[in-house]
């Protein structure tokens, strides 16, 4: 049982999660789908939270299932008021989860203010009870004999508009039987020589089908045969069939027909089995989840494992290739290219199993913006692009807390007030958007406002006063736009709940280095402010150089490298100014051996990796470079925490640790103190 | 309770810096390696000699000597890692501790150990659990968690802040 109960708490989380997600889609447009959506889960919530003894749940939902059955048809208009309510008591149903009984007296106390809103909610709608439409029966064919009596015409009745009124019931095949017309000289025009056969396709009862034919009840005779459910006459075979028949002039034979008909159904029956299997057990719920990919449920703790394993077969598979080109044995050769095929495939489909969407982590963000612009009294829309791309998903996790981040400043800071857009000319309503973009190995999110954007004077006076650039300090729009990274940099005139104390952009900077991420920012004055975080596609392999420097092996990631040249070692020690003409352009290198405190005596030649660093290319001084590695990324651990110039460590093939250089990093901590200040 | 457990043995492994004898407690011990291939890092405290390999983890390495205010260690057929289980604020840390020698393990009572000396003694009190006589030499039985402690031992503490502000 508390297993199962487990599985209902699971459950339900998704349940609410789903429900937040269709609720913030009607807060941005009402449409019947979301508002089926949400009444679909409260009901779901309702039955299965009774079910498992969550007694506060089931009342709160079963309330909430009748406001929405009332705007599901049609007998209240869906409102602000509606969509807040049920907002918070999202909020409220997540916490019921963890605390079924109500122990807690604030959450007892919310629960009732809750019930008694919903209850208002309900009472606003009109009370006229409308009566339950009666249930429509379902389709059903029939075949109908219509024989008039041949004196029938005598009263004056226009058979024809019977038939009219026929067709109105449904769909409708009529045929005339005229074979007992005589002759022209023996027929009497008052004589009715004609009866008629119908094929009815109709939802109508029979006693309704008689109502037709009422006032000509006792001068004809009218049967009506029920011959298959559902309506015959769409099927294309049923149909040249009664043609077939009706061109042989030969009376239906009611017995034959209903054969006929019961060999067709089982040919159609069969035939829509071969197409949809399983189609028999489609319930309402799994139609409306058609579409849906097919997925299983992981732990993610297996997910992890799963990657681990993975980690260590790359790294075995290093050692077995370089045992393999050692060895004389070209059979040892095939069969290690052959398992180096194997593991690099099973490491991309591990990866791509590892990667989730960003839509994953949206409900998140449109209710912060929901919440907080309501808070701050403005007016602001959320808007998304790109969100099937997708991340590692330990680096979704560790994105939640800087884009939370970034979306409060952009609300409390960036987007103004509805007066003052107004008064600037533009709409009232500001809006925030969320771009998500694949860029060659990284993965592009743009946090774009129209808002303010940054005040330039301000930011550099700020940051003069903070004591974080000297007073006269030439600096161009870039590097005043990078002080609001610097730590202890805020400009928030009032500190409120949202913003403003001073721990923030340094933070976010950090947070996404950690995950060798790099953070910018562009902003145009009165237009708005963009911010971009570019991340790597994967965080615990990477694609590297390994170089050499002395004796020990560095991994420089691919995705830096520009190009790599041979340099001459005097060439590049005699300089004052470190910079090195490369392919008829000044490059600005570091010569990594001093840098690296290895004592100064390299090759005579020596390499140099150009690396893009922030738009510039720099070079990188190693004495070798060794290939190209797929380096798993191991942490370095806590002791080298603070040593932000490698992202980590990786084992090679022959088992010795190299060191994975994070060359944005690098270049920043080694660059002269006056770029830094300009940083 | 395990902790308990593996603190009340009674065994302590000894090793010597210099001249001076040192032992810790065996159940802290992991295990003893021939000094491997080690990988220097670059910008780094002169004691943390560099990391390597422990069956597909990264493993810093320790100067133990460095600590002790000893001169760097310098490589000989003696020379070895002992690779240690450290508490640090609640969390579990393995390093590897470069030590000039390993000599045995011993059986040392509780009753056998003596206080340290608070004065005389160039080591400060906290990093000795206490002394033990041994064959007219001392072994000084250390606190391996102080002295390995990371305020010790990483230079720049990391600045704290929080993104929830």
């Amino acid at each position: 049982m508390d297993h199962l109960k487990a599985v209902f708490v699971e459950e339900a989380t998704d349940l609410i999660g789903e429900l937040e997600k269709s609720l913030l889609a009607l807060g941005q447009t009402i449409n019947s789908p979301a508002i089926e959506q949400v009444f679909r889960v409260m009901h779901t919530l309702k039955g299965n939270s009774a079910m498992f003894g969550f007694d506060a749940m089931s009342e709160c939902t079963h309330q909430l299932e009748t406001v929405y059955d009332l705007v599901r048809t049609d007998r209240m208009d869906f409102s602000e008021a509606i969509l807040d309510v049920t907002l918070a008591s999202v909020d409220h149903l997540r916490h019921l989860l963890t605390d079924a009984g109500l122990a807690d007296a604030r959450l007892r106390a919310n629960h009732v203010r809750l019930l008694d809103q919903i209850g208002a909610l309900s009472q606003l709608s009109a009370p006229a009870e409308i009566p339950p439409e009666a249930h429509p029966s379902p389709v059903r064919t029939g075949y109908l004999v219509f024989r008039p009596h041949p004196a029938i015409m005598v009263n004056g009745s226009n058979l024809l508009f019977l038939l009219d009124e026929l067709h109105a019931l449904g769909d409708c095949r009529v045929n005339a039987h005229s074979r007992h017309i005589p002759p022209l000289e023996e027929l009497s025009v008052e004589t009715c020589y004609i009866h008629w056969d119908a094929y009815l396709a109709t939802a109508a009862s029979e006693a309704s089908i008689r109502e037709v034919f009422l006032f000509v009840e006792d001068v004809s005779d009218l049967e009506i045969h029920w011959v298959s459910e559902g309506n015959l006459l769409v099927n294309e075979q049923f149909v040249a069939h009664l043609e077939e028949q009706y061109l042989t002039g030969q009376e239906v034979n009611i017995k034959e027909l209903q054969a006929y008909v019961n060999q067709l159904l089982a040919i159609i029956r069969e035939k829509t089995l071969a197409q949809y299997p399983g189609a028999k057990e489609v319930d309402p719920r799994g139609q409306r989840e058609t579409g849906a990919v097919s997925t299983i449920r992981v732990a993610s703790d297996k997910l992890d494992d799963l990657m681990n394993l993975v980690s260590e077969l790359l790294t075995t598979q290093a050692r077995l290739n370089l045992i393999a080109a050692d060895s004389a044995q070209s059979e040892l050769v095939a069969v290690a290219e052959n398992i180096e095929k194997i593991s690099r495939q099973l490491s991309d489909s591990t990866f791509s199993i590892c990667l989730v969407p960003l839509e994953s982590m949206l409900t998140r963000f449109q209710r912060l913006v929901r919440d907080l612009s309501a808070e701050l009294g403005k007016e602001v829309r959320f808007a998304a692009e790109g969100t099937d791309t997708e991340l590692d998903k330990t680096l979704i996790e560790s994105l939640t807390d800087p884009l939370l981040h970034i979306f409060r400043n952009s609300i409390d800071h960036g987007i103004e007030n509805p007066e003052v857009r107004m008064a600037g000319g533009k709409p009232r309503q500001g809006t925030i958007t969320l771009k998500a973009s694949y860029a060659g190995n990284h993965v592009l999110i743009q946090i774009q406002d129209d808002g303010a954007g940054l005040d330039q004077e301000k930011i550099r006076a700020k940051a003069v006063s903070k004591g974080l650039v000297p007073a006269g300090a030439v600096l161009n729009e870039k590097e005043v736009c990078d002080l609001i990274f610097q730590p202890g940099f805020s400009t928030a005139e009032k500190v409120t709940g949202v913003s403003g104390r001073g721990v923030g952009m340094d933070v976010v900077r950090r947070k996404i280095a950690d995950v060798r991420g790099e953070v910018s920012v562009t902003s145009q004055r009165y237009v708005g402010t963009t911010i971009t975080l570019k991340l790597p596609l994967t965080i615990s392999i990477i694609d590297g150089l390994l170089v050499r420097i002395a004796d020990t092996h560095f991994v420089i990631p691919l995705a830096v490298v520009d190009k790599c040249y041979e340099t001459n070692h005097a060439l590049l020690t005699n300089t004052f100014s470190n910079l090195v003409v490369l392919d008829g352009q000044q490059v600005p290198f570091f010569y990594l051996r001093t840098e690296f405190d290895v004592p100064e005596n390299g090759p005579a030649i020596e390499q140099m990796v150009v690396v893009r660093h922030e738009g510039r290319r720099i070079g990188l001084t190693v004495d070798a470079i060794v290939g190209e590695y797929q380096a798993v990324l191991k942490p370095l651990g806590r002791l080298y925490k603070h040593l932000s110039i490698l992202s980590g460590a990786t084992i090679l093939g022959d088992g010795t640790v190299a060191l994975v250089v994070d060359t944005g990093q690098l270049i920043r901590e080694c660059s002269p103190p006056v770029l830094q200040m300009a940083r | 309770m395990k902790e308990e457990i593996t603190l009340s043995l009674d065994s302590y492994l000894s090793f010597r810096l210099e001249d001076e004898t040192f032992a810790v407690n065996v159940g802290k011990v992991l295990e003893i390696l021939e000094v491997p291939h080690l990988t220097k890092v670059p910008r780094s405290p002169e004691y943390l000699r560099g990391v390597i390999n422990l069956r597909g983890t990264v493993l810093p390495v320790i100067d133990t000597r460095v600590k002790f205010g000893l001169s760097a260690t310098r490589f000989t057929v003696d020379t070895c890692v002992v690779v240690l289980n450290i508490n640090v604020e609640n969390d579990k840390l393995v390093i590897g501790a470069l030590v000039d020698a390993v000599q045995e393990v011993l059986e040392i009572g509780e009753d056998q150990i003596k206080p340290s000396p608070s004065l005389g003694s160039k080591y400060q009190s906290e990093f000795i659990r206490g002394m033990v006589k041994m064959e007219e030499q001392f072994i000084m039985l250390l606190n391996i968690d102080r002295v390995f402690s990371t305020d010790e031992l990483t230079v720049v503490k990391e600045s704290s802040g929080d993104l929830t502000h």
